[in-house]
């Protein structure tokens, strides 16, 4: 007893002086250059150009966006100071920052905003990002620092749209010079681009005139450099970040987690990542177009034992809500299906008609593993209800089209990347969604989020939101499972370096290194 | 010699057109194309979407007009532009290439430097110690699988030894030594699967030199016996080994992919690799067009060799 209050006194008193310690540093250091492992080469570098989160990665702290989104969803200014919007939610007026500069030293003004928004929307740049403004009716500046933008009608994810680190702002001359921003990708960012060698570095220098400051009225960045090399095999980089050939890498795999946490000179961040990852139901195939039955998968089925056996524990996060991660501000983290109810479960399939349960058939890709290795569980789970599946899997090229055909009775599937709750919820389940492969529709839900498209105000829509998340979790489209995770690693002085659970690298901005 | 080389040029061109048809088709035979690799998870793109970027790629055209676009293309030396980068593939093989060769020789002089002698050593002491740990060697080298190698290697030296950096590719221009420490390992890694061979080649072609009558008559007016080994018998023994050798190199050419991805070396294979992964028709197209000619080349530079080590070979 006695000894365990000395050890807990010392252990205070180091925590005390770890904190003196830390404070002595005085915070943030200027300089250094990081050495960040990437798992694959940019897909062109011009942002508006590109599908891929390897150019949004490594672009987006040479390019600004309108709006910026914070690392727990919420939103905030960007190159815009502030904005408003008309009572009816058409016309979006934004106030923009001035004294901002590009890279080739010109001030950047309403007029830039005006011609990257349209140029994203003109069918000739070919943007794979267009269909994001496809609500946009016109755009305008009527002052060098006003950007006007009315809308067809009310989208209030219109913000998510303009805070996506691919919908940048760029410079009209580079373009109209070069053709497009692959070879000059010159912005308003923290960085300035230097120069690309594929399949070994993109390297970006600090610009100095970076409108941001720290909570203390410095400029950021702190970083002098940052230099990317591709080290494709997750081995191999996790192999140079202990050998300290680079400081901070992407995509540790699940499997490597727990051994680059037990080494102390590197620091395992992250995990929380904006995805979900369902049983996909095909609602109009019988017998799963009767909600019990749905219901009844949804109370048999054991999360938390799926992510600690198919995916090691690290690989995932149990989904507790509906199709928003926990973490989020719009998140509904409360289920009636977080522990399993056989009984229930069975009860509820008697009542729908199947006493003796049925067979089914589970079709999944072999090309993803944490796609594919929860199936053989689900089939254990499942089976103790008398839900017999047989488990068919295809390779993601064949897969896809299939499933895009809505050729299926279950699946394990799930989309990547969104930022807004209207990203997880529009196009996955609205009737007219286009990604809506589980045949769903109901009205109750449809109403609701064409509300939240008309509210603005995120307490608002909050509230509306948490009404359709609940509203999935009574109706069961799909059986929410886990959220995948996904994490950096960095050696212990790259300090100040935050995760962003939509994967963005925008924590880069206020990265710095201890000596 | 001169008729020699130009009959085995104008032979090489139907070799390199039909692997261009046969590698034009295979891919795209295989399920899936640019758009569907291109889609994966992402929440924002519709199946509507995957139609109208699919057109954008010009990949709903009919094979014959995609072929013939193709193949008037590279007969003006014009190799296409990735369909994902938008690079031209024919400067993106030129940059890579030098990579390539640089393993390739850098793996092949190891293996000469550990085969040759160890063969020698072996032929030489038949039947005793040096004979059984290089047919030890030999069995090892052949079944170890070069990747799990290479693994094993960056673990030990580069992190437990610290002997060499473990990490991104350093060019030559930029930093020999740096160049030089990054490419030892893997250049070991391809080396050792090689050097194996090469061991069991010299081995049992010097053997059967050995034996000859000319071998006794030599030792019989009283030459030394490295004299014998080395000047009477392995010259002749060399010419199976210059065969595996050459076959070897052209394998290494186009061969590393595993070696270039766990060592995150800009080749010609991980160029390949990241070309089917992501089914970019004009890369893969290239980058095997490529691998192709230098197997053809290499072949062609054996035979030759052949007559520089045997005068009695003629070429007409």
């Amino acid at each position: 007893m006695r000894r365990g209050l000395i050890s807990a006194v010392v252990a205070m008193l180091l925590l005390l002086t770890g904190q003196q310690i830390t404070d002595a540093q005085g915070g943030p250091r200027y300089g250094g250059t990081l050495r960040a492992g990437m798992q694959t080469d940019p897909v062109g570098l011009d942002p508006h150009l590109s599908t891929a989160t390897a150019t949004r990665n490594m672009m987006e702290n040479v390019f600004d966006t309108l709006v910026m989104v914070s690392s727990e969803g919420r939103y905030a200014p960007g190159l815009a100071e502030s904005w408003t919007v008309s009572a009816d939610g058409i016309t979006w007026t934004f106030a923009l920052r001035r004294n901002v500069k590009f890279h080739n030293g010109r001030p950047m003004t309403a007029a830039d905003v005006v011609y990257s928004i349209n140029r994203i929307r003109d069918p000739s740049t070919k943007s794979p990002r267009a269909p994001d403004f496809a609500e946009v009716d016109a755009i305008s500046s009527p002052g060098p620092y006003t950007v006007v933008i009315k809308l067809k009608r009310p989208l209030s994810p219109l913000l998510a749209k303009l805070s996506l680190s691919l919908n940048v702002i760029v410079p009209k001359e580079i373009i109209e010079r070069d053709g497009d921003l692959n070879a000059n990708p010159v912005g308003t960012g923290p960085f300035r681009f230097v120069g690309y060698t594929p399949q070994q570095r993109l390297t970006l220098v600090r610009s100095g005139d970076y409108w941001e400051h720290d909570q203390n009225g410095r400029r950021l960045p702190y970083l002098d450099r940052i230099e990317f090399v591709f080290l494709p095999d997750a081995v191999a980089r996790a192999t140079a970040l202990r050998g300290g050939s680079v400081d901070w890498i992407e995509y540790v795999p699940a499997a490597e987690v727990k051994s680059l946490q037990a080494d102390r000179n590197i620091e395992v961040v992250g995990g929380l990542s904006a995805n979900f990852r369902a049983l996909y139901i095909n609602n109009s195939r019988a017998p799963f177009n009767n909600v019990k039955v749905r219901q009844a998968m949804a109370y048999a089925i054991n999360k938390k034992e799926i992510v600690d056996t198919a995916l090691f524990g690290a690989g995932g996060i149990v989904a507790t809500g509906a199709v928003i991660p926990p973490g989020n501000y719009f998140a509904v983290t409360r289920s009636p299906y977080n522990s399993v109810d056989v009984d229930r479960a069975k009860r509820l399939l008697a009542e729908a008609g199947h006493p003796n349960g049925f067979e089914a058939d589970l079709y999944v890709t072999s090309t993803y593993d944490f796609l594919r290795t929860p199936a053989e569980i689900i089939q254990a789970q499942l089976g103790r209800v008398g839900i017999r599946l047989r488990i068919t899997a295809a390779d993601w090229s064949v897969y896809l089209p299939t499933m895009f055909q809505k050729q299926y009775s279950l699946s394990i599937l799930g989309t990547s990347g969104q930022s807004d709750p209207d990203d997880f919820l529009y196009g996955n389940f609205h009737t007219s969604g286009g990604l809506n492969l589980v045949n769903y529709s109901d009205p109750a839900f449809d109403r609701l989020i064409d509300q939240g498209r008309a509210v603005v105000g995120d307490a608002q829509r909050k509230r509306i939101y948490e009404q359709a998340q609940q509203r999935l979790l009574e109706t069961v489209p799909m059986v929410f499972l886990y959220h995948s995770t996904q994490y950096e690693a960095v050696r212990r002085n790259v300090r100040g370096f935050e995760h962003w659970p939509n994967t963005s690298y925008l924590g880069l901005r206020r990265t710095w290194m201890a000596p | 010699m001169g008729p020699y080389l130009t009959r085995r040029i104008l032979l090489a061109i139907p070799t390199v057109l039909g692997v261009l048809i046969a590698v034009f088709l295979l891919i795209r035979l295989v399920p899936g194309d640019v758009v569907t690799q291109l889609v994966g998870l992402e929440a924002s793109i519709s199946p509507k979407r995957v139609e109208e970027l699919r057109r954008l790629f010009g990949l709903n055209r009919s094979l014959p007009v995609q072929f013939g676009e193709y193949l008037s293309g590279v007969l003006r030396g014009e190799m296409g532009k990735s369909l994902r980068t938008g690079l031209p593939v024919g400067k993106e093989l030129l940059r890579r290439f030098p990579v390539t060769i640089q393993l390739a020789s850098m793996g092949l002089l190891a293996a000469l430097l550990i085969g040759v002698p160890v063969g020698i050593m072996a032929a030489v002491r038949r039947g005793r110690a040096p004979d059984y740990v290089a047919t030890g060697f030999v069995l090892l080298g052949l079944s170890v699988p070069s990747f799990w190698l290479a693994i094993l290697l960056i673990l030990f030296f580069a992190l437990r030894l610290g002997w060499f950096p473990p990490g991104a590719y350093v060019s030559p221009a930029e930093d020999l030594t740096g160049n030089l420490a990054r490419m030892i390992l893997p250049a070991f890694s391809v080396g050792l699967v090689l050097a194996a061979a090469i061991t069991r080649i010299v081995r049992s072609s010097l053997l059967e030199v050995l034996s000859r009558h000319y071998i006794r008559t030599a030792r019989a007016k009283g030459l030394r016996e490295s004299i014998v080994v080395i000047k009477h018998a392995l010259r002749n023994a060399l010419i199976p080994v210059v065969t595996v050798v050459g076959l070897q190199f052209g394998t290494l050419l186009g061969g590393t992919v595993i070696i270039e991805q766990i060592f995150s070396l800009p080749g010609i294979g991980r160029y390949a690799l990241e070309g089917i992964n992501l089914r970019d028709y004009p890369v893969i197209q290239g980058a095997v067009l490529a691998i192709a000619m230098s197997f053809v080349i290499v072949n062609l530079l054996v035979d030759l060799a052949y007559g520089f080590l045997d005068p009695r070979i003629r070429y007409e």
